[in-house]
């Protein structure tokens, strides 16, 4: 989407005031630790998304991007802290700058502002992946599958997905919680229908034949159908009964049979069997505490996951990450499998019991209602507790836990009260005792009673049918959508699979050139099995070593990336990524990133000068596309080995007569720049395989190559006839000669005396000397044109040329070919 | 040294940024799911009001979702 171009960081980490030069070009940070080129990377994450990671991540809870992100001298002044960054835009060709101050960091300012510009540092801003560091490169390799499946999500977006598809499921099981309340609901109302209208079942054309009986009674017309909206009593008058009674005598005596008959069902052999199953399934979940804990713990998260919102909790008032918190719960839960299963078997045994102790309330309450209306008032008090209790057990039932004392009051359960039965063998006698009612009082009760049941049964299942359909509804697009999202993600994750398959084998096509990798997405986790050298598939940390690791979850990210990107992957930051990887499969790493990833604008960050070489050799990065910074202070900031500003420190450190450190500084700058010549100049050295050289062993070496080049290209002037050029060579050969005399370099192998141990002891005019001596040396490498050190070419095989950056100096060391 | 002479503040909306990435893999997921919803004749209300919550609202809480999914009213 984006190249960066240059960046100026102020007053910002550890970084007072410093620019550099990306020119839009992959570019390489390189120091020893703690010279700051982990600032330049929080600067680029902040101007482009307005955080920094490495502050806002896991565990840095008392860490704050407004308080620690200014330099620590700034920091009661978050507005000095800021960031401005020029970019290109190479699908429009614009340039911009961005800037961004800790002030306020939520808000970025664009010049010029146009609407594709803010449309792309939005883009921009929507993907803080674009850094990587290898902390986080080990988080996609090594993590567990749920942790793994978290980081791959959340790089390729896919955490909106998740949240959908939890809501849908959500949604259906909510549905289908209350379609199975709604339906006993439904099923006692019809039985209370059944039991009013006395028939054995619930058909339109038995209900039609009973009401016209008693319609036909009252000498009301027969109905010839039944509808939704047919009201039984339909034309009856309201005209009083020949002997008006307040409790229908023939209904109560129905309602008092039917409580019987659930009373004795309840206490019945097979209601005695599902109890004691209870009971011993409770009391096996009790005696493992674990999963007793496990049954407790459930019902607590359950409870919890649901209520976690908000930004913090609601105890402490600590701000919480949501989406970790609640994945944390998730977990969690995960774990407590096995008690939910046995938690859902007890369940299922109690569900009738559960049931029938809601009929037997519903049934206990109606007798209630007639002994309330019976003249005078049949005392059912015994009768009415029953019901409470009832009640209540079924909700406590219904909750399960604690389990000791569900299991206790299963052991009760059963025993219904003598003075229950007494109630209502009390009610029938007084029932028993009305007056018959005439044959028309018959039929007109049974009219009413019978209506007003089937209207309290047909609302219930006009909403126990609009449930259902929202049930099946919810459930279908839940199904459909999980269908799709999996179909979808299987698809990405073969695709990040087969590219990340590729993209190793290219880094390590020396052993693994065969090598698979099987991304395996399963109920929110994601299993990454890679093969050990067609010995099978295994977890990437089980067999491969760390340097092939940080290999592979580089390689994953580059997949990852590109899936999620696209074209418009032309930008990432790799912060100290791949420092395991031996030095062979560094080379490859510069390739793969070179050619397959032409279009993308890598900045990388390195401690390792070896490898920021491998980056320059490989064409990863060009000449002038690094930085090296040499040290840093709380005060000045991280210091670039940049040649004019170290001979100004040395000047300075002179002019406040220190020599020690003006002798320090230069010793350091020469051991830099001695390395740099020799590997420009293909220098021989005695080989340390710890890559630990002294000046001593660089610089003569340097010098000695470089003179030993111009001789050559002495011969080769010479082979060609080429007077001029031998003129100007024997000129640049004799002054480089004089430096090198008045810097007495050569004698640094044998004369003690001038080695660079003893300035120390030298006095501030004679150092002096020194200094300048060397600084004439150095330029003697180099052009002055272009300000950069002479390079051999090709950089292996045989030399054919000596040149400068610019190409003004451009020597030629190949003699012309002589006929046989 | 970047120097900016006029300033013009963007406000940062994680929310909205995602819209104009180059592969935006939720809404590539929506989209498919919604023509799923097509093929399986579900009405077409309900799928006009998924369209809006996770397309155009991109809200994806589960109280929209339940009033796009259950809700029996049509759309205005």
């Amino acid at each position: 989407v984006i190249r960066i171009e240059a960046i100026t960081i102020t007053q910002f980490r550890g970084i007072r005031d410093l620019t550099l030069k990306f020119d839009g070009n992959s570019f390489a940070i390189c120091g020893p630790n703690g010279t700051g080129k982990s600032g330049v990377v929080d600067a680029l994450e902040f101007v482009l998304t307005g955080n920094i990671s490495r502050l806002t991540g896991e565990g840095r809870g008392d860490i704050s991007l407004k308080q620690h992100g200014p330099h620590v001298d700034m920091r009661n002044n978050p507005d000095k802290a800021r960031v401005a960054v020029a970019i290109s835009i190479p699908s429009t060709k614009k340039k911009a700058v961005i800037y961004r101050t800790l002030k306020d960091p939520a808000n970025s300012y664009l010049e010029p502002a146009d609407p594709d510009v803010i449309d792309i540092v939005k883009q921009v801003a929507a993907h803080p992946e674009v850094v990587l560091s290898r902390r986080e490169l080990i988080r996609y390799v090594l993590a567990t599958p749920g942790k793994r499946a978290e980081e791959v999500r959340a790089l390729l977006h896919l955490d909106q997905i998740e949240q959908v598809r939890a809501g849908l499921q959500k949604i259906a099981n909510g549905c289908e919680k209350e379609l199975k309340l709604l339906v006993p609901g439904t099923a006692q109302l019809r039985d209370n229908l059944l039991r009013a209208a006395q028939i054995p079942e619930l058909t339109k054309e038995k209900l039609l034949a009973a009401a016209n009986a008693q319609r036909a009674l009252l000498g009301l017309p027969i109905l010839s159908d039944m509808t939704e909206s047919t009201s039984l009593k339909e034309g009856m008058s309201i005209t009083a009964a020949a002997s008006p009674q307040s409790v229908p005598k023939r209904q109560a005596i129905a309602d008092i049979g039917a409580a019987k008959e659930i009373l004795a069902e309840f206490v019945g052999a097979g209601n005695t069997t599902l109890v004691a199953q209870a009971i011993s399934d409770l009391n096996s979940l009790s005696a493992d505490p674990e999963i007793a804990v496990g049954v407790k713990n459930e019902l607590f998260f359950k409870t919890g996951i649901e209520l976690i919102q908000g930004e913090q909790c609601p105890f402490c008032d600590l701000p919480w990450d949501l989406s970790a918190l609640k994945s944390h719960v998730q977990e969690k839960m995960e774990r407590m499998r096995e008690a939910s299963q046995k938690r859902a078997a007890a369940e299922a045994k109690l569900a009738p019991i559960i049931l029938t102790l809601r009929k037997m309330q519903a049934a206990i309450n109606a007798l209630a209602n007639h002994a309330a209306l019976m003249n005078p008032v049949v005392p059912m008090n015994k009768g009415h507790e029953f019901a409470e209790w009832c009640g209540s057990t079924l909700k406590r039932l219904a909750v399960l836990m604690p389990v000791d004392e569900t299991v206790s009051i299963l052991s009760k359960v059963l025993n219904v009260p003598g003075s229950v039965v007494e109630d209502i063998d009390r009610l029938k006698i007084a029932i028993d005792a009305l007056p018959e009612p005439t044959k028309q009082d018959a039929a007109r009760d049974w009219l009413t009673i019978t209506q007003e049941r089937l209207e309290n049964w047909r609302e219930a299942r006009r909403k126990e049918v609009a449930c259902n359909e929202r049930t099946k509804r919810a459930r279908q697009v839940s199904d459909i959508y999980s269908q799709t999202s999996d179909a979808a993600l299987g698809a990405i994750y073969a695709a990040v699979e087969k590219d990340f398959s590729a993209l190793y084998s290219f880094i390590n096509r020396d052993d693994e050139d065969k090598f698979r990798a099987k991304l395996l997405p399963s109920m929110g986790k994601l299993g990454f099995d890679v093969d050990f050298y067609g010995r099978g598939f295994f977890p990437p940390g089980a067999y491969h070593s760390e340097g092939h690791q940080d290999g592979m979850g580089l390689c994953l990210y580059l997949a990852l990336m590109r899936h999620v990107q696209g074209s418009g992957f032309t930008f990432a930051i790799l912060d100290d990524v791949l420092m395991s990887v031996d030095i062979g499969h560094r080379r490859e790493v510069c390739a793969l990133l070179k050619s397959e990833f032409p279009n993308t604008q890598f900045v990388m960050t390195t401690h390792d000068p070896i490898w920021l070489r491998h980056m320059k050799t490989e064409g990863l990065i060009g000449p002038r596309s690094g930085v090296h910074f040499r040290n840093w202070s709380v005060d000045h900031g991280p210091t670039k080995w940049d040649d004019r500003d170290v001979w100004m420190e040395i000047e300075d450190y002179l002019n406040g007569n220190d020599v020690r450190a003006a002798a320090a500084l230069l010793r350091h700058y020469l051991e830099y720049t001695a390395a740099e010549l020799c590997h420009r100049l293909r220098a021989v050295v005695e080989y340390r395989a710890d890559a630990r050289y002294q000046l001593g062993e660089l610089l003569p070496s340097a010098v000695s190559r470089l003179q030993g080049l111009y001789r050559k290209a002495k011969d080769a002037a010479n082979s060609w006839n080429q007077k001029d050029i031998i003129d100007q060579l024997g000129t640049r050969h004799s002054e480089f000669s004089d430096r090198l005399k008045t810097s007495h370099a050569e004698e640094w192998q044998v004369n003690s005396a001038v080695h660079f141990n003893s300035w120390d002891n030298l006095g501030k005019e004679d150092f002096q000397a020194v200094v300048n001596a060397f600084r004439e040396l150095l330029d003697g490498f180099g052009c002055s044109e272009c300000d950069t050190y002479f390079r051999v070419l090709p950089d292996r095989e045989t030399p054919e040329a000596l040149r400068c950056d610019c190409g003004k100096a451009n020597i030629n060391l190949r003699k012309k070919e002589t006929a046989q | 040294m970047l120097t900016i002479e006029r300033g013009f503040m963007t406000q940062d909306s994680t929310s909205s940024t995602a819209s104009g990435s180059t592969t935006d893999i939720p809404t590539q997921v929506f989209e498919q799911f919604l023509q799923a919803l097509h093929g399986a004749e579900l009405r077409p209300e309900m799928i006009a009001r998924l369209h809006k919550t996770l397309l155009q609202d991109k809200n994806f809480t589960e109280h929209a979702l339940k009033d796009a999914v259950l809700s029996e009213e049509p759309l205005p």
